[in-house]
């Protein structure tokens, strides 16, 4: 077990080594940086050698590599730098985004899992076959639709046709409803697609028949039994999802105008910000192999017969 | 069937009595501001460095402005130069010294006296920089040598050569004026809006970053510019300034009543906020209209019958009236109609295809089998990239790239990432043309776009880029100095007036639209009022209803 454990931590470490350092190469291989974006802005009416003495008030006159080395020792220290367009240190601007993103992340994730829920054993209990074939073509319709286009149909619609819900200075909670909604939307789509399909695998198997042969009723088995067995492929959709998440945070933050991650990392890029994308890429690394890591240990609770396998023993 | 009559009239009679009694209550209330409210102002982008040198850029400028003072108060109508926290000046006949005399009771939001100690500070960071601190020069201030605290309400500036922009310089969004704790921090800890503390009308109260800052008004402010009706504190209580990026979100919220002011509205929303009665303001930005600047290092433009013919070839009128409103104005010269020494050079300007052939034939470069001229196995086909804070660039570019594809010429639009962007910008083999525009109430407008130490929008040799060969221009290089230099205010709008021609004539520059800072308003706010170059200021503002 506990070989287990330091092996996939040691992967870990190696996959957030690796995230980081090919994140370093890909941002310094792109044309411009941060401090020419910001300091050749002709708004701030610089001369080149203002510029020049800001280049080297930055350390952005020394050789890439001492940069890399000096930027890794940092990270291991703790020290996540300095935004050079925010002009505040990056773990600023992390502690004050990072909480509302995973509140949106989690909240939208919860719906997306509910409604892809909803979708699959619905289409599996109706007996009419239309209504089960529009459902089941829910998830087709739902991948389809741009996320920024919902986010906008969405604020049209509620916020300014009907004024349900204000997206300027909204409550705090009233402010998530049609973001959670617009990130829940696509990210339903391939949960609900693969419960679907794996919920029609479990069905067709003899130990199925078996229960309704006792009598148990279809939902009863339904839930009892093959539920159980169809969310494994489920959940491992769901750790791949997380990247997903943070992608559709992007866009949903920058069309409700929120707080967060996603529009953090959308400013980042356009200035080329190095010290907060780096931060943002190694954090999501962390995320996704800790989620994926979560993932693969939830497994054997919900199937017994890996615990015997997959080398939790070995 | 009388009596029913009779009703009739005195019913009549009665309502007009309370349309007029309603009515004359209608422009009372309009004229008599109503205190209090908070004011929702959504801008497209997040602000920057709020170092008051850094706001030209509107979303700095939209709040620098509310919360400093300027030594002095440039009429937006009659850009006449009026007291403000100067209650008077005096300059020398050569204009190396000026001095101020500086209104009595003045404080900062930290408590700190606005004497002549923190103006002479304020002006030597602007003037001369600081290293330490990373503070870089202002763009509106030249030839600035020292200052000299005479008494405490009397401040002297020297400078080393004549700086007859000065005055109006200390009146820009550039020169506002804060606390010495203000500019004893380092330039990056700038970027946080609580961190300014100025003696503006409005105090930095909150801010989230990236995405809204609060403003609070102050109750004991009681020194805004002299002849304005405005006097005392603010009408509002607060602001509160909203990063919204999306256009669709700012203009729907506005005509949803989510939010009392917004800027950044696009010529195509204009017309559905009209339709609802709620108001546009256009505000003419007054400096070098928006354009294309050519890089006459790049042998591709080089020969000036080329960029004559370009010129040519561009229909301004088309663009103006395909894409823009009656705000967006057709330019008739390298700067706006409202910009200090413009003249009329609309002769100079003329859409000619035929005339534009004719001169490319005569340069060399002759039809090649796709229709685009070619030369000595070159093919005419200039790179340009989109300029994301001028309205409907990429637009705008498009149609222009069609007018020049007419005479044989092909223009490639590039949207790039900013990095790019701003490094192809800086070479011109990659970038033969570029996106001008500036804005600035002051014939030294003219030099801040062109000249080779400024924002060098030609790329001259020895200006902002290492990557030009040969190019300069030092006939239109003396004829800038001399713009800022000129002590006599008739010969300075003279000597813009000969930049205008030259700049014309050697066609460096196709002026297109006069660009306007366009903002959209609510019915219920009034007072709203804008500084020359277009940032709003809220001083005077009130809600009717709140």
């Amino acid at each position: 077990m506990s070989r287990y454990f330091s092996g996939r931590i040691g992967q870990a470490v190696l996959v957030l080594w690796a995230a980081f350092t090919v994140s370093f190469i890909l941002l310094q291989v792109l044309p411009g940086d941060a401090i020419l974006i910001k300091f050749q802005n002709p708004d701030m009416g610089l001369s080149p050698a203002q510029i020049a003495d800001m280049r080297a008030v930055y350390g952005a006159d020394v050789p890439v590599w001492q940069q890399y080395f000096h930027t890794l020792g940092n990270f291991l220290r703790g020290d996540l730098g300095y935004s050079i367009q925010a002009g505040v240190p990056v773990t600023d601007l992390l502690s004050s985004n990072f909480p509302p993103t995973l509140r949106l992340a989690v909240l939208g994730f919860v719906l997306a899992t509910a409604v892809a829920i909803v979708i699959a054993f619905l289409s599996s209990l109706l007996h009419f076959g239309w209504l089960k074939s529009a459902l089941q073509s829910l998830p087709s319709l739902f991948i389809s639709i741009p996320t920024f286009w919902l986010g906008i149909a969405l604020i049209q619609f509620f916020s300014f046709h009907l004024r349900w819900i204000p997206v300027i200075n909204p409550g705090e909670w009233v402010g998530l409803i049609l973001p959670i909604v617009t990130l829940a939307v696509p990210i339903s789509a391939p949960l609900a697609q693969i419960l679907i399909r794996s919920i029609d695998q479990v069905q067709t198997q003899p130990f199925v028949a078996v229960a309704r042969a006792k009598g148990a009723s279809r939902s009863g088995v339904l839930w009892r039994h093959v539920a159980r067995n169809a969310l494994l492929p489920a959940l491992t959709i769901a750790g791949l999802l997380f990247g997903e998440l943070i992608a559709g945070a992007l866009i949903t933050e920058t069309v409700f105008g929120l707080n967060g991650l996603g529009q953090l990392t959308q400013q980042a890029v356009n200035n080329q910000d190095v010290a907060v994308l780096q931060a943002i890429v190694v954090i999501s690394a962390a995320a996704f192999v800790g989620i994926n890591l979560l993932v693969d240990l939830v497994y054997p609770l919900l199937d017994p017969r890996l615990k015997t396998s997959a080398g939790v023993h070995a | 069937m009388q009596t029913i009559r009779r009703l009739n009239a005195v019913s009549r009679a009665l309502a007009l009595g309370l349309l007029f009694a309603t009515t004359s209550a209608a422009f009372a209330a309009d004229g008599t501001p109503v205190q209090g409210g908070t004011l929702i102002y959504l801008e497209q982008q997040a602000h920057t460095n709020l170092y008051p040198p850094a706001g030209g850029f509107y979303p700095n400028g939209g709040i620098l402005n509310q919360i400093t003072d300027k030594l002095t108060y440039q009429n937006p109508q009659t850009l006449a130069i009026e007291p403000w926290i100067a209650e008077s000046w005096s300059f020398n006949a050569d204009k190396t010294e000026y001095t101020f005399k500086i209104r009595p009771g003045v404080t900062f939001s930290d408590g700190t006296p606005l004497d002549a100690n923190a103006v002479a500070k304020n002006f030597d960071t602007y003037g001369l920089g600081n290293k330490d601190h990373h503070l870089p020069v202002s763009e509106v201030i030249n030839n600035y040598d020292h200052s000299e605290v005479v008494d405490p309400l009397t401040v002297k500036f020297f400078f080393k050569k004549s700086s007859p922009g000065f005055l109006q310089g200390t009146a820009t969004i550039g020169s506002g004026l804060v606390s010495l704790s203000t500019l004893n921090r380092d330039f990056d800890s700038l970027g946080d809006a609580t961190h300014i503390i100025g003696s503006g009308p409005f105090v930095v109260s909150k801010e989230t970053l990236g995405r809204e800052v609060d403003l609070t008004a102050r109750k004991d402010y009681n020194w805004g510019p002299k002849n304005l009706k405005q006097q005392g504190r603010a009408n509002l209580d607060g602001i509160k300034v909203i990063v919204t990026n999306e256009d669709s979100v700012r203009i729907g919220a506005l005509l949803a009543g989510q939010a009392d002011f917004i800027r950044q509205v696009q010529a195509y929303d204009e017309k559905q906020a009209k339709d609802q009665n709620f108001p546009i303001y256009a505000a003419p930005t007054k400096g070098v209209n928006d354009g294309i600047a050519f890089r006459p290092d790049n042998a591709l433009v080089s020969d000036l019958r080329v960029r004559q013919a370009l010129l040519k070839a561009t229909n301004a009128k088309q663009v103006v009236d395909t894409l823009f409103s009656p705000n967006y104005p057709q330019a008739t010269s390298v700067v706006a109609k409202t910009a200090a020494g413009y003249v009329d050079l609309s002769n100079k300007l003329t859409y000619d295809p035929a005339e534009a052939k004719k001169l490319l034939d005569e340069a060399g470069w002759k039809p090649g089998p796709n229709g685009i001229r070619q030369k000595d196995g070159k093919t005419l086909a200039l790179t340009v990239y989109e300029s994301l804070p001028q309205p409907q660039n990429k637009e705008v570019l498009q149609l222009v790239s069609q007018q020049w594809s007419q005479v044989g010429v092909k223009l490639n639009i590039l949207a790039g990432d900013a990095g790019s962007r701003v490094a192809d910008n800086l070479d011109p083999e990659k970038t033969a043309a570029y996106v001008v525009e500036v804005g600035r109430a002051d014939p030294d407008v003219i030099k801040s776009a062109f000249y080779p130490t400024n924002r060098d929008v030609l790329l001259q040799k020895g200006g902002s880029s290492s990557k030009v060969k040969n190019f300069r221009d030092d006939k239109l290089n003396d004829l800038l100095i001399a713009v800022s230099a000129e002590v006599d205010p008739k010969k300075r709008l003279a000597l813009t007036g000969d930049v205008q021609n030259y700049l014309l004539d050697q066609a460096y520059v196709i002026p297109i639209f006069e660009e306007p800072q366009v903002f959209a308003g609510a019915p219920y706010l009034k007072g709203i009022n804008f500084e020359a170059v277009g940032r709003p200021s809220f001083y005077g503002a009130w809600l009717e209803k709140h």
